[in-house]
């Protein structure tokens, strides 16, 4: 029988196996008013209390880092959802991190319409830059690669995309170094809009002036490995 | 019987594309400004159906099965029929409509343009949906991953809400309807319409096995109509411009402005839009032509699940269903890749076999171990340790998996890898030992001790 470790922790009579593992004070798990009212709006967005765990997982993530066992426990008593349930959801999506990460975890995609175009020298290249594999973080905890599948911009391969976050179209080796020194000195990428070749001629080349960061989708590279 | 003429003539079927008039993204900066929007003529759709009643909502219907307009997420099902399947109103039984944005489909990246540019065109053809349908709410569903798009849509959802045009009492009238965004966390699975349905309610995203079809039982078990966002995007089109205008743009049976993602060996990639029907070689010219001035290998023209085709199958052929069914392969998302002629098509099948191996849900057996064995068989052939009888056994894998699973993504899966090897034969078994069932004798005149796998 495992003792509840803590008093606000919903925890079953009985609860088979280890206690959940604790990686965070219990000081820690607690939701801001701002958030608290956020989730009040998820809960109010689905007929079910089920349908906002996505959301929540996703608001713990970015508030956490990452999702270990006391996380997914504290989401679950957020939304009085089980914790075999929300657990199951963290499991099946791949952008929840259910272990620790670098500070930066770099997506680069090498599904076919990438690979045909480089993604994989990418992936390579960083793997060289960094000395790590794919999968692994670096010692000082800043950066993980990954190999990821299609992200959604094959017309800008070879690509990757920061921490779930911005995507960095049309890479080349020297745009890798590049953002490797900007992570470092803490600068993310913003968001950058990827003009349509039929607008090139139309509008000049950019349809949102409200947006920094333009850039043209362009020829792919020659790629050296496909594997 | 008569044979029925060929479709593949080496003919557009688009009409006078080259001046062709953009409408799905028109040429107007700033247009996801909602200003800008309006200006430029939007939400008078919207306008002309709820308040002026210029179509009820069984007219609606009828108005968008007469233009023929086809499901832009893959399947390219009737919408207006889809719309029609919804059983009559029940003021007990909420229902819903799911706008499905997850687009992960390897080589289509149309829908983020969509978010990205004209989200508000989406907007109304799902307001305009809803109305068809007497649907209160809206799920629009978008990948994890386009976390950024999602920030991006959000705000036009906003804007609308402000403006009385989603909310309650849309412009003014007793029609309500809301729009809820929700964003994934990455699994290709979801974008499949009853995976997407488990998701929203908060579950592992199984998809469930049809019948019943989600116009019976979807989300929550209630009534369910589901259609991606270049779909939605259309219906306003429609309502402005009406059913004969769509019907008139490319061929007569797959109608209508189209998004092609064009991506891989090419020298102008991205999104182009233009009537369906357009000829392959065609959309190659508009790109940009083939990199480094290259002859093209294989084509695949609906994102990763359709079937490459060879040269010789895509030189003539058009993008529509129905040619595209007779040169061998499909529409799918209208996701094109070319392939240059230096292309290594064992290492790219085996690509398309690991994508597939992992996202698969694991839910059936036929699925989960069969598209695990076309990876590793496929693997072992691209390193030169694979036999020509691995060939024949990966084809045999692709008929245990097709049609015997709950969704489509097993045969996803197999198609690529039995057309691949089918067309590809020669390149196949130029990296294969020489070896069959029959003899253990390998390559080079040693026995094999035992056939691993
Ligand atoms: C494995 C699988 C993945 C799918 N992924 C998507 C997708 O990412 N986006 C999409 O719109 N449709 C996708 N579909 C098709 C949907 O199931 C559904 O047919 C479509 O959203 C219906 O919209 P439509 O009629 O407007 O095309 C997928 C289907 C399968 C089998
Ligand atoms: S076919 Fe594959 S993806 Fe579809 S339900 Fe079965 S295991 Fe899951
Ligand atoms: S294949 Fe890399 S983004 Fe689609």
């Amino acid at each position: 029988m495992t003792q509840p470790t803590n008093g606000s922790l919903l925890q079953p009579d009985y609860v088979p196996g280890e206690p959940v593992e604790r990686h965070f004070a219990d000081a820690d798990l607690v939701w801001t008013d701002d958030e608290q009212k956020q989730i009040a709006t998820f809960r109010s967005e689905y007929p079910t209390n089920d349908g906002a765990v996505m959301k929540v997982l996703w608001m713990a993530q970015n508030k956490f880092s990452w999702l270990p066992p006391d996380v997914i426990q504290f989401v679950a008593n957020t939304i009085e959802v089980p914790y075999a349930k929300v657990y199951g959801v963290a499991t099946f999506y791949t952008q929840y991190f259910k272990e620790k990460k670098g500070k930066f975890v770099l997506d680069i995609c090498t599904c076919f319409g990438c690979q045909v175009c480089g993604g994989y020298d990418i992936l390579h290249y960083l793997e060289e830059k960094l000395g790590i594999e794919k999968g692994q973080t670096t010692d000082d905890g800043l950066f993980t690669i990954q190999e990821a599948e299609c992200l959604g911009a094959c017309g800008s391969a070879p690509m990757l995309q920061v921490t779930n976050g911005p995507y960095v179209h049309n890479l080349t080796k020297e745009k890798v170094d590049g953002l490797i020194v900007d992570l470092k000195a803490d600068k993310m990428p913003g968001f950058q809009s990827v003009t349509l070749p039929q607008d090139e001629t139309d509008l000049g080349g950019n349809r949102r002036s409200d947006t920094e960061a333009v850039t043209e989708y362009q020829t792919p590279p020659v790629s050296e490995t496909i594997h | 019987m008569a044979e029925a003429p060929s479709l593949i003539t080496g003919e557009s079927k688009a009409g006078d594309w080259r001046n062709y008039e953009r409408v799905i993204l028109p040429p107007v900066k700033d247009l996801h400004k909602i200003e800008v929007y309006e200006e430029d003529g939007g939400y008078s759709a919207l306008k002309a159906v709820v308040k002026d009643g210029k179509f009820d909502p069984a007219a609606l219907t009828d108005e968008v099965k007469a233009s023929g307009l086809r499901g832009r997420g893959g399947a390219g099902f009737s919408t207006g029929l889809k719309w029609s399947f919804m059983p009559p109103v029940d003021p007990e039984k909420p229902r819903y409509l799911c706008c499905n944005g997850d687009e992960s489909e390897p080589g289509t990246f149309k829908d983020r343009q969509i978010f990205e540019y004209n989200p508000h065109l989406m907007i109304e053809g799902i307001i305009l949906a809803c109305y068809a349908m007497t649907i209160k709410t809206c799920y629009l569903y978008i990948r994890g991953e386009y976390i950024d798009y999602v920030h991006h849509v959000q705000k036009a959802v906003d804007e609308a809400y402000a403006k009385g045009y989603i909310g309650k009492n849309i412009l003014g009238t007793d029609f309500s309807t809301n729009i809820v965004v929700h964003y994934g966390a990455g699994a290709y699975i979801c974008g499949e319409e009853t995976s997407l349905m488990e998701s929203l309610e908060g579950h592992r995203a199984y998809p469930r096995i049809k019948p019943p079809f989600p116009a019976q039982s979807g989300c929550w078990g209630m009534p369910t109509t589901i259609n991606n966002v270049e779909t939605l995007a259309c219906v306003p089109l429609i309502v402005n411009r009406g059913a004969a205008w769509f019907s008139g743009i490319g061929p007569e049976r797959h109608p209508g402005p189209v998004l092609y993602g064009i991506s891989g060996h090419i020298n102008k990639p991205g999104v182009y839009e233009f009537p369906t029907g357009m000829l392959i070689r065609d959309l190659i010219e508009v790109a940009g032509g083939v990199r480094g001035g290259k002859s093209v290998k294989a084509v695949v023209p609906g994102g990763s699940s359709t079937p490459p085709l060879t040269w010789d199958m895509a030189k003539d052929a058009t993008m529509d269903t129905e040619t595209l069914r007779e040169a061998g392969s499909s529409m799918g998302t209208a996701g094109l890749c070319i392939l240059d002629e230096d292309t290594d098509m064992v290492a790219f099948t085996r690509r398309i076999a690991h994508f597939y191996h992992h996202e698969s849900c694991g839910q059936c057996t036929p699925c989960r171990d069969g598209t695990g064995w076309l990876e590793k068989l496929l693997s072992r052939i691209e390193s030169g340790e694979g036999y020509t009888r691995d060939l024949d056994l990966l084809l045999e894998i692709c008929d245990q998996m097709e049609g015997r699973t709950v969704c489509a993504l097993a045969d996803a899966a197999a198609w690529p890898v039995r057309w691949g090897i089918r067309r590809f034969r020669d390149e196949f078994a130029a990296r294969c030992k020489a070896d069959s069932f029959a003899s253990s004798e390998q390559g080079d005149g040693s026995v094999e001790a035992q056939p691993v796998l």
